[in-house]
């Protein structure tokens, strides 16, 4: 059933989907659902990876719920319609913690997910089901490594360049509000609070960057040099 | 006109959207409800509703959890948002307003809203107040209102013993309003005590207690009337 889904969802458009483990992780109202269908998608400019992401949603609900399971979609951080009766229990979830739970990468020093080959630029979604699917051995710590471009970069100095594992999942890697003042000020004098520059950077998974992870070249990083060489 | 068959298809169709969580079939049903021309009205007690209630007894027999509820919830909205323009009167017997919220210091407000739900299917207006309501306000807006009913809801036994103030404050101000109360440390015992006039296990009894609570307080209103015009 785990290969069937897996060549549905990726046939449809999913770049890596994994199924985690997670009974005795949850909080109570969700611990029912003991596996984690995890999807990721990766966002390539101008396409509309939410659109995407709910599409695959959708499949996977209907897949599980078609086999007399129960299925429970958490949609994107970024799709989160309120006002509904099940949005007050998306917050009981995390997705990166899904994610690295089905081997799909780990969390990186700029807070986000990191996938091998892909990088930080992975959109994930999440399907909660209690359909007993063969389940992804996790990753247990971080390969970030000594690599601190994005932490050099930051432009708020948000990152705090501690490491993440499994062990310790819940230390402070970014400092939120910081980040999120940053955005706030760009947004009046860009009018957009567009940042990412910790994704841009991320040598994983960068089409620019030769496979040894040490030169970093293209147009945009020759501009932000000078940080780098502080 | 839709014939018996179809309208079977479709009253079974909605209330497996409802039980199912499947809020694109809800709305699918309803449109077809809709275009069908069958009586909406029809659609939402013996379709939707009829699925919540099997919803109910489905959470009470745990096969179903707080996740598939509030699922279910959201799929019966998703049907009623459509029906609910299309109907003109609703034929219940007894329309009514309420005010309703979750009392000071309590964010929890599932149950609120899933009692909220249950009103607003039936056709009365709701004064929703939200959650971490501030006592006075429940009076205030009921006496803003003029509602016939006041709910209050509490899910931890701390914030419990604030409905307590807000019933006798009501009281005083309105002694003919009903007021009904609900949450997880709630029981009869703590309705009698409080004052309440009725106390809701779940939200399909706070419903029928609420209809039957609103024509109790209707008839009393038209025997005084009554009185007055034969005097």
């Amino acid at each position: 059933m785990k290969t069937s889904l897996q060549k549905e969802l990726l046939d449809a458009g999913a770049t890596v989907v994994g199924i985690a483990d997670l009974r005795g992780y949850l909080s109570g109202e969700i611990s029912h659902l003991g596996r984690a269908v995890s999807i990721g998608v990766d966002r390539k400019l101008n396409e509309n990876t939410v659109a995407l992401l709910s599409k695959l949603q959708r499949r996977t609900v209907r897949f599980l719920k078609a086999r007399g399971h129960r299925a429970l979609a958490i949609p994107p951080d970024s799709d989160r319609k309120q006002g509904t009766f099940i949005s007050k229990l998306y917050s009981l979830f995390n997705h990166k913690m899904a994610a690295s739970s089905a081997g799909m990468g780990w969390v990186g020093k700029n807070g986000l997910l990191i996938n091998p080959h892909h990088g930080p630029r992975l959109s994930l979604a999440t399907v909660l089901t209690d359909a007993r699917l063969a389940a992804d051995v996790p990753i247990e710590l971080s390969s970030c490594g000594s690599c601190t471009l994005c932490i050099e970069h930051c432009p708020s100095n948000a990152i705090t360049g501690a490491a993440w594992s499994r062990q310790s999942p819940f230390v402070e890697l970014v400092r939120l509000d910081v980040c999120r003042s940053h955005k706030t000020d760009k947004r009046k004098t860009e009018g957009k609070p567009n940042c990412g520059l910790c994704i841009n950077i991320c040598p994983y998974g960068r089409k620019n960057i030769t496979e040894n992870g040490s030169k970093a070249s293209g147009p945009y990083l020759t501009a932000k040099t000078p940080r780098t060489q502080r | 006109m839709v014939t018996e068959e179809k309208k079977k298809e479709l009253l079974e169709k909605l209330r497996t959207a409802v039980i199912q969580y499947d809020e694109d079939t809800a709305k699918e049903a309803a449109n077809e409800v809709l275009s069908e021309g069958m009586d909406p009205n029809d659609a939402i007690f013996n379709g939707l509703v009829s699925g919540m209630v099997e919803v109910g007894r489905m959470f009470e027999a745990q096969e179903y959890f707080v996740p598939e509820l509030l699922m279910c919830a959201d799929a019966l909205y998703a049907g009623l948002d459509i029906l609910k323009p299309h109907v003109k009167q609703l034929d219940l017997g007894v329309k009514g307003s309420v005010v309703i919220g979750t009392v000071e210091g309590d964010v929890h407000d599932i149950g609120k809203n899933i009692v909220k739900m249950m009103f607003d299917v039936a056709g009365f207006t709701v004064y929703d107040l939200g959650r971490d309501v501030p006592l006075d306000k429940f009076v205030q807006e009921q006496l803003r209102t003029d509602s016939d009913l006041v709910c209050l809801s509490a899910m931890m036994t701390t914030t419990m013993t604030g409905m307590k103030k807000v019933i006798d404050d009501l009281r005083t101000k309105n002694p003919n309003v009903k007021i009904m109360i609900g949450g997880a440390p709630v029981s009869q015992d703590v309705a009698d005590k409080y004052g309440a006039d009725g106390y809701a296990k779940d939200a399909t009894n706070a419903l029928k207690d609420a209809i039957n609570m609103i024509s109790s307080l209707k008839k009393m209103k038209d025997e005084a009337e009554a009185k007055k015009i034969a005097k």
